[in-house]
């Protein structure tokens, strides 16, 4: 999995490419937090070209969300495809988790 | 129109039942043993006949059920009725004995009153009784075992009565000679009571074929009377014995079979020398399954059933999950009935596992009766209890991923179970059912998610 971080002001954006499951999430964990310890507030995870992700992956964004809140920060996902987004769904993480469409849009709400 | 299977129906069939059984004791004992008085009880026997001419225009107004269909059309009801059973109620109910009496007065018949016998037209009521019973069998609270033993009770006791008054009424109308049975017997002057008491205690003791040989017959039609007596006395006995311990058992029928089934499980486990606590466990379920479902298995028996009745007894068992459980509060009432028909129910013993760690979610799970219990298997480590109306098993069947915990029953447990391939098939089928997950989804997710966050996978 590869994992790209950008920056649009005080929003770091990581982009996640590949599948996040139980292998390859400690990498992305690992990302995030590195990104949290250096002062981040404002997350926001790009899932366009994230093929599938696992309880593993929920999880991860399940504590980043819970940390970040703690800390008046805040996590945001957008661009999901049709089998994350049914995941997201089912799990009802999508009425938890701050999930837009567009990355313009989750841009627009912070 | 009257409901056939109405309460005021019920109610006035069981009126009407009750004075058939007055008419059919009262009008034979007349005819044989107060034939010195044509007319006494005569306002009984007609006020009871006005009852039954109502009954008459009433069975005009009642429902029938043709195919299946309740048929409550006036013309209809009324042809139906004319075409079976009308000739023999209005016979039955005529007080042709009056118009007798007025028109020739008190003539005689077999040696007895004319009056009195035109009487006995009422026995014909007797049909009425068996349709009365026939339509009793429809209802929800009547055994029909219950129902054929009253059904031959009292068509025994009938059968008895009006043979004792037969066999009376075969001295008396030939005058009580000396070698009668009545007068050899001494009651030829005595009141009716006495003489009923033997009459009925000949016939009881020579139709269970006791027969002590106290009254016995002398003349040619009291040897053909006893004869036939005799005849219908010892076939009635063998069947009477037989019908008595079938009809016994047919109204524990489902109890018997129940504890049959127990009886051999337990015996293959005893052969195969399956430990005692198995075997407690094993006969602790059927006594459950027994409590509860009356031994039923409820998919067979559900799967017997035409699809729309099987939805209508589905919606009342399910009817505390239907309210409670948000998967189903969203749905529209096609998509219910559509999961509804597609779920499996299943009785979970106390401490059985219903979906163990480690394995594949391949289904939904929904509580409707008890407890469960979620437990890492390798701690024993409890992460809650799930109760009455909640649900489990979609991440893990979603996520393709084995399940983290186990899910224990705490006692008995009732559970709905919706498998993978008609989970898929709905949401195939019906646009609206992920909307509807996405909604029951949001109702629960402070659960999902902190048992997420535990790692919890079910």
């Amino acid at each position: 999995m590869e994992i790209s971080v950008t920056e649009s002001g005080e929003v770091r954006i990581l982009s996640f490419q590949g599948n996040l499951d139980t292998n390859t999430s400690p990498e992305a964990e690992n990302a995030i937090n590195r990104l949290i310890d250096a002062g981040a507030q404002k997350l926001l995870v790009n899932f366009e070209s994230l093929d599938y992700i696992s309880s593993a992956g929920l999880r991860i964004l399940l504590a980043t969300a819970k940390k970040l809140k703690a800390s008046q920060g805040d996590l945001k996902i957008c661009c999901l495809n049709e089998t994350v987004q049914e995941v997201f769904d089912i799990s009802g993480f999508a009425t938890i988790l701050s999930v837009s469409q567009t990355e313009e849009e989750a841009l627009g709400a912070y | 129109m009257i409901k056939e299977l109405s309460r005021t129906r019920l109610l006035w069939d069981s009126l009407i039942l009750a004075l058939i059984l007055v008419s059919c004791v009262m009008v034979p004992y007349q005819f044989a043993f107060n034939q010195g008085s044509a007319l006494s009880g005569f306002q009984v026997i007609y006020l009871i006949d006005l009852f039954f001419i109502v009954d008459i225009y009433l069975n005009c107004c009642t429902t029938f059920r043709r195919h299946g269909v309740e048929v409550s059309d006036r013309p209809s009801c009324t042809k139906r009725y004319a075409r079976r059973m009308m000739a023999v109620d209005v016979l039955g109910s005529l007080p042709l004995d009056l118009v007798a009496w007025v028109l020739i007065g008190n003539g005689q018949f077999l040696g007895g009153s004319l009056v009195l016998a035109l009487r006995l037209l009422r026995l014909l009521r007797i049909v009425r009784l068996f349709v009365i019973l026939k339509r009793w069998e429809a209802f929800s609270w009547s055994n029909p075992g219950t129902l054929k033993v009253v059904k031959f009770l009292v068509s025994i006791l009938l059968l008895m009565h009006w043979l004792a008054c037969i066999w009376f009424f075969s001295a008396f109308a030939s005058g009580f000679p000396a070698n009668s049975w009545a007068t050899r017997a001494g009651i030829s002057d005595s009141g009716a009571i006495a003489q009923y008491i033997r009459s009925i205690y000949w016939t009881i003791t020579t139709m269970t074929t006791v027969g002590y040989g106290d009254i016995t017959p002398a003349r040619s039609a009291e040897y053909v009377l006893s004869a036939i007596i005799m005849l219908m006395g010892a076939s009635l006995y063998a069947f009477i014995i037989g019908s008595i311990a079938s009809l016994l058992g047919s109204i524990q029928a489902a109890k018997n079979s129940h504890w049959e089934r127990i009886d051999s499980v337990t015996e293959f486990l005893r052969q195969r020398q399956v430990p005692a606590e198995i075997d407690a466990k094993v006969r602790n379920y059927y006594e459950y399954v027994w409590e509860h479902d009356r031994g039923m298995n409820k998919n067979e028996m559900l799967n017997d059933l035409p699809a729309p009745l099987r939805l209508e007894i589905l919606l009342h068992l399910a009817s505390n999950i239907l309210e409670t459980v948000p998967l189903f509060k969203n749905c529209s009432p096609t998509l219910r009935d559509e999961m509804l028909i597609s779920l499996e129910s299943r009785t979970f013993t106390p401490g059985s596992n219903i979906a163990g760690e480690g394995e594949i979610g391949r289904s939904v799970y929904f509580i409707v009766e008890g407890n469960v219990e979620i437990i890492s298997t390798e701690t024993e480590k409890s992460w809650g209890t799930l109760g009455e109306g909640d649900y489990f098993g979609f991440l893990s069947m979603v996520l393709g991923e084995r399940r983290t915990a186990t899910t224990r029953a705490v006692g008995f447990c009732d559970l709905l179970i919706l498998d993978r391939e008609n989970f898929n098939r709905i949401k195939a089928e019906f646009p609206e059912f992920s909307d509807v997950l996405k909604r029951a989804s949001a109702e629960r997710t402070e659960q999902i998610s902190e048992l997420v966050l535990e790692g919890i996978i079910l």
